[in-house]
């Protein structure tokens, strides 16, 4: 389909409007209810309110991926399918495994080891990213860097609809999974007195999680904390209950990034910034707040 | 309400030479916690597990609900191997009560009770709403526990000893016919421990229900349970009735502590007492 076949009968601001705008917006959207219900997943499977998939390094891992099949040139795309996404979904797939044993070898239950070891490793992947990006060629490394940064510019049609296949799949694994994820909250060892089969969920979830991660990685780059305040948010305002807290979480978290892309995009006019910046500006100071009142409450 | 349940005359559970050791990758130096239990339990009464701390109780405990699984030696459930059922299958037939309870998303009360439900739904992953009979027996359970008023309250919000009647109606929930307890006193002051007590022997006596329970409060297990089974080192010492276990040569030796043993002024069952 030509740019004329488009315009025809069209004045420009429908074009720009359902051309540019709207798959921007729906890219907004799917990105950030995918994020929101990883959140809400990885919340319940490590046991910890504040796991995040950007807090606890699986973005990182999935952005790694991302980055070397970019390097590489595995990035080529045939109908905007591309290496990209599976790249990312291995890294995804490798930084979770980490961080699950991690929260196994963690003296009893502690939600400070999880946390501290997502730092270490979201360096570690961020120092392997900069050196791929400083041994790249220049055009090539500043197109990294922007996208590293969480962007949600350029998307046409096809790329969304790719991009939904994998979150479709994804997100119904998920949503089978919630019942499950409910008992699961209660520690392993509960949840199997309950009659949950805990390892084949476990393994459902990781991947997943690990699906969403990578797809949204691939195609948005890094955006932070849109997993932590948003399922938050709405445990506390709606209900724990993950039949209803997935659906809702998904909805409010591609809602919260329209909104912030909006924000991304108008509050500087004609000039914009990352999306990944407003939210992390948002998220940021919210997670520190959660870190030292949740505390006392729970007793962690 | 028990269908299955009474078709079965044979022992609750019967244990053949089972063994168990925690897999700590770092440490294989690591000791047997259970070193060849074997063992039949009767089906009806209520059993008290005893022992010092670090004899094996709790891992007994969790081997009988298949949370986790012995290397060596079989364990029948009602005449059925453990090992061939599906979780949801056992979480069908026995409950277990954990002793850590700690709760970190605000599930309210009645979501966490209703959670017991979860075995006896099959589909995809469980996905399924109660309907109005989970919500009977959710009730009932909670009217048991004495916690209905505490329905809308959230888990991360009640007292320890409430949170701990909730899970212990959460597991009346499954229905079970084998209730399996780890310390669940512990948390509980003078009153609520002699309701939990008193909940479990006419459970136990009007339904039938098998009561295994683990317990360091030797005086409660003296008053409530039908036997007792004695662990040290991941061995059973013996098993008798209260008169039979209770004796001060037989607590030293395991405890490695003088007691005092007289009898209860009301049931004239054996009354332990540290010397001063």
């Amino acid at each position: 389909m030509g740019p004329d076949s488009v315009q025809v009968g069209m004045d420009p601001t429908a074009v720009i409007l359902l051309q540019v705008r709207l798959p921007r917006v729906l890219l907004a959207f799917f990105v950030g209810g995918s994020l929101a219900m990883v959140g809400v997943a990885l919340q319940a499977l490590l046991r910890n309110p504040l796991a995040d998939p950007f807090v606890i390094g699986i973005s990182s891992g999935a952005a790694l991926g991302a980055a070397l099949a970019l390097l590489f040139g595995v990035g080529i795309s045939v109908w905007s399918m591309s290496a990209l996404p599976v790249c990312a979904f291995a890294g995804a797939l490798l930084s979770l495994l980490i961080m699950y044993r991690i929260s196994l070898a963690g003296h009893g239950f502690s939600i400070y080891t999880l946390l501290l070891a997502g730092v270490v490793l979201n360096a570690i992947f961020s120092a392997f990213i900069m050196f791929l990006t400083s041994i790249a060629d220049p055009n090539r490394a500043f197109g990294m860097y922007a996208w590293l940064m969480g962007s949600l510019t350029g998307p046409d049609f096809a790329t969304l609809g790719v991009l939904a296949l994998y979150l479709g799949m994804g997100l119904m694994v998920l949503a089978t999974q919630a019942q499950s994820l409910n008992l699961l909250t209660l520690g392993e060892e509960t949840a199997r007195s309950l009659g949950v089969e805990v390892e084949r969920v476990k393994q459902l979830v990781f991947v997943a999680a690990a699906l969403l991660t990578g797809a949204v990685v691939s195609f948005s780059g890094i955006i932070g904390f849109v997993g932590l305040i948003v399922p938050h948010a709405v445990r506390l305002i709606v209900s724990a209950d993950h039949r209803l807290l997935l659906p809702v979480a998904g909805f409010v978290g591609g809602m919260f990034l329209m909104l912030a892309d909006t924000v991304a995009r108008t509050a500087l006019s004609p000039g914009e910034f990352p999306v990944g910046v407003v939210t992390a500006l948002v998220g940021g100071p919210v997670f520190l707040y959660l870190l030292t009142h949740r505390n006392r409450r729970v007793g962690m | 309400m028990r269908d299955a349940g009474n078709v079965f005359s044979g022992p609750a559970y019967s244990l053949r030479e089972v063994k168990f050791r925690y897999a700590t990758p770092s440490r294989d130096t690591s000791e047997s916690v259970l070193k060849d239990i074997t063992c039949s339990i009767d089906s009806g009464e209520i059993l008290g597990i005893l022992g010092p701390n670090g004899s094996g109780k709790s891992t007994l405990l969790k081997l009988l609900a298949r949370v986790l699984r012995p290397q060596c030696g079989t364990i029948e459930l009602l005449g059925d191997p453990l090992s061939f059922m599906s979780q949801a299958d056992i979480a069908r037939r026995v409950a277990l009560v954990p002793q850590e309870t700690l709760q970190i998303f605000p599930f309210t009360i009645a979501e966490m009770v209703l959670m017991g439900r979860f075995p006896h739904h099959r589909g995809l992953g469980g996905w399924h709403w109660e309907d109005s009979d989970d919500l009977r027996i959710a009730q009932m359970a909670m009217e048991d526990l004495d916690i209905v008023h505490l329905g809308a309250r959230l888990v991360t919000d009640v007292s320890g000893g409430e949170r701990q009647r909730a899970v212990i109606a959460r597991a009346l929930t499954q229905q079970p016919q084998v209730l399996l307890l780890d310390e669940p006193t512990a948390f509980l002051d003078l009153h609520h421990q002699l309701d939990i007590a008193r909940i479990l022997r006419r459970l136990n006596r009007e339904r039938g229900l098998t009561v295994i329970l683990v317990s360091h409060d030797l005086n409660l297990a003296s008053q409530y349970c039908d036997q007792l089974m004695l662990l040290q080192h991941g061995r059973i010492v013996e098993v008798g009735s209260p008169r039979d276990i209770l004796r001060p040569d037989l607590l030293k030796s395991v405890y490695g502590c003088q007691v005092l043993v007289d009898s209860h002024p009301q049931s004239g069952l054996p009354r332990v007492s540290l010397p001063v």
